[in-house]
């Protein structure tokens, strides 16, 4: 693992600080926390990216890996401590954190009553892309929907939900993406396009959070994988 | 990207889904129309207490159908989590609302548009004479309803009781609005001078006023979590 960030606890701040080696920062953290009615979910996170690294969370499920995502997402507000993406608070400029993130999450998000190509036309109008139709196509055709780009989406497999889900990520132009276990109900084609996927977005220095229990997997993408457990984090060392 | 334009889009998605579907066209038009039968059937052959009921009868049933449209406007967000990809667009959160509420507006205008004929062949009610007058009451008093409407169909969209309480919590907030819509339906359809209908067309100009920006205000406080 090309180790691109620096860490260890961060006595000062008591959290567990990760430093970038040299890189503008993408992501700044200190002490977050998030709960759920009374259970703490996310506990005084501290962390820093840079620009351009790629991040693997790892951990059982239920550790707090889907809730941190959402939290730079701005989907989600941290009950205590504070954070930016690219400079930009989570809380007070969250539409400006929206503009320069994109989030794939386990679930779809797209609507079943309409066609995988209405999907995408759709995402494109609200992330303001000006995509043209054969853009959207080509998009589709990547992720290898191009046969299926007028079906309903109420007739796709979970895994062709993924892969249109991956087609809205390309659209979306974000310097920022938070991936939830990207590789889930996909079948080894479907993998090699994230795979792919994650190698063009590493090329243009996008940054990445991913979530993901396929550590060999990610591992050659991966600049530091950090292990989440019981809503804290640490640098994985193996 | 204009505001206009995600307005636009989440509006268009929306009715697009509905005339794909046409799930919540048969409901709505089935409860409404079965609502308008029963009425006029309970009333029978008097034909002074048919008309005096047919505003009333008629905006119950809108109301009820309404209810129906709102709640299934965010039963299909919910199918694939779609709302939460929805709220992780660059688009500000009021422009969610109006584009759900303007899908929600047209929706129900047309389904009143639909009744209103029904309503005056079941209950004998007169509506070519005051029908601009008439059509400007049912396009205010469904923007009011489906400004409450959407707003509160919202609120309760992940909650596990969501059916039994959008009714309960949105009722008693929209009720002004329906009083206004009956009794100005009722002036225009009943009374001699039709012109009594104005001040309550005036009351649903600025009851819609008040929710439009409380709601628009509100909005992001009930989506963010």
């Amino acid at each position: 693992m090309a180790a691109a960030l620096s860490s260890g606890r961060d006595p000062k701040k008591g959290g567990n600080g990760l430093l970038p080696l040299a890189a503008p920062l993408a992501i700044s953290l200190d002490r977050l926390a998030r709960r759920y009615g009374r259970e703490l979910v996310l506990t005084d996170v501290s962390l820093t990216v840079g620009e351009g690294r790629v991040v693997v969370l790892h951990g059982p499920n239920g550790a707090g890996k889907t809730t941190l995502l959402k939290v730079l997402a701005t989907r989600l507000r941290p009950s205590r401590g504070r954070g930016t993406v690219f400079g930009f608070d989570l809380v007070r400029h969250a539409h400006e954190v929206r503009r320069r993130t994109a989030m794939l999450s386990v679930f779809g998000g797209s609507y079943p009553a309409l066609t995988a190509a209405e999907n995408l036309s759709l995402a494109a109008r609200l992330y303001g892309s000006t995509s043209t139709s054969d853009e959207l196509a080509t998009c589709l055709a990547v992720v290898g929907l191009a046969d299926s780009r007028d079906k309903l989406v109420r007739t796709f497999s979970s895994g062709m939900k993924k892969r249109l889900g991956l087609a809205r990520l390309r659209l979306a132009g974000a310097r920022l993406w938070l991936l939830d276990e990207p590789y889930a109900a996909l079948d080894e084609e479907g993998k090699s396009s994230v795979d792919e996927l994650l190698d063009d977005a590493r090329r243009k220095r996008i940054t990445i959070v991913l979530a993901s229990h396929e550590l060999e997997r990610v591992a050659p993408f991966a600049d530091a994988v950090l292990q989440v457990d019981h809503g804290g984090i640490s640098l994985r060392s193996d | 990207m204009s505001d206009l334009t995600a307005v636009l889009a989440v509006a268009g998605k929306d009715l697009r889904q509905e005339l794909r579907s046409r799930s919540v066209t048969v409901a709505t038009l089935f409860f409404a129309a079965i609502t308008l039968v029963v009425l006029a059937f309970a009333v029978g052959s008097d034909q002074a207490l048919l008309r005096s009921i047919a505003p009333g009868a008629l905006w119950v049933a809108l109301a009820f159908a309404g209810v129906i449209s709102a709640a299934q406007s965010y039963a299909a967000e919910g199918e694939e989590n779609a709302f939460e990809q929805l709220l992780l667009y660059p688009v500000p959160r009021a422009a969610i609302y109006l584009g759900k509420l303007l899908a929600n507006w047209l929706y129900m205008a047309a389904l009143a548009a639909l009744m209103l004929p029904v309503t005056a062949v079941l209950f004998d009610l007169p509506i070519s004479g005051n029908l601009p007058l008439l059509l400007l009451t049912l396009a205010l008093g469904t923007l009011g309803f489906a400004l409450i409407a959407t707003f509160y169909a919202a609120l309760t969209a992940n909650l596990r009781a969501r059916e039994s309480l959008l009714p309960v919590l949105m009722f008693p907030v929209v009720v002004p609005i329906l009083l206004a819509a009956v009794r100005a339906t009722i002036a225009l359809t009943q009374l001699e001078n039709p012109a009594l209908a104005g001040d309550w067309l005036q009351l649903l100009v600025g009851f819609d006023l008040v929710y439009l920006v409380t709601c628009i205000a509100v909005f992001r406080f009930v989506v963010d979590e």
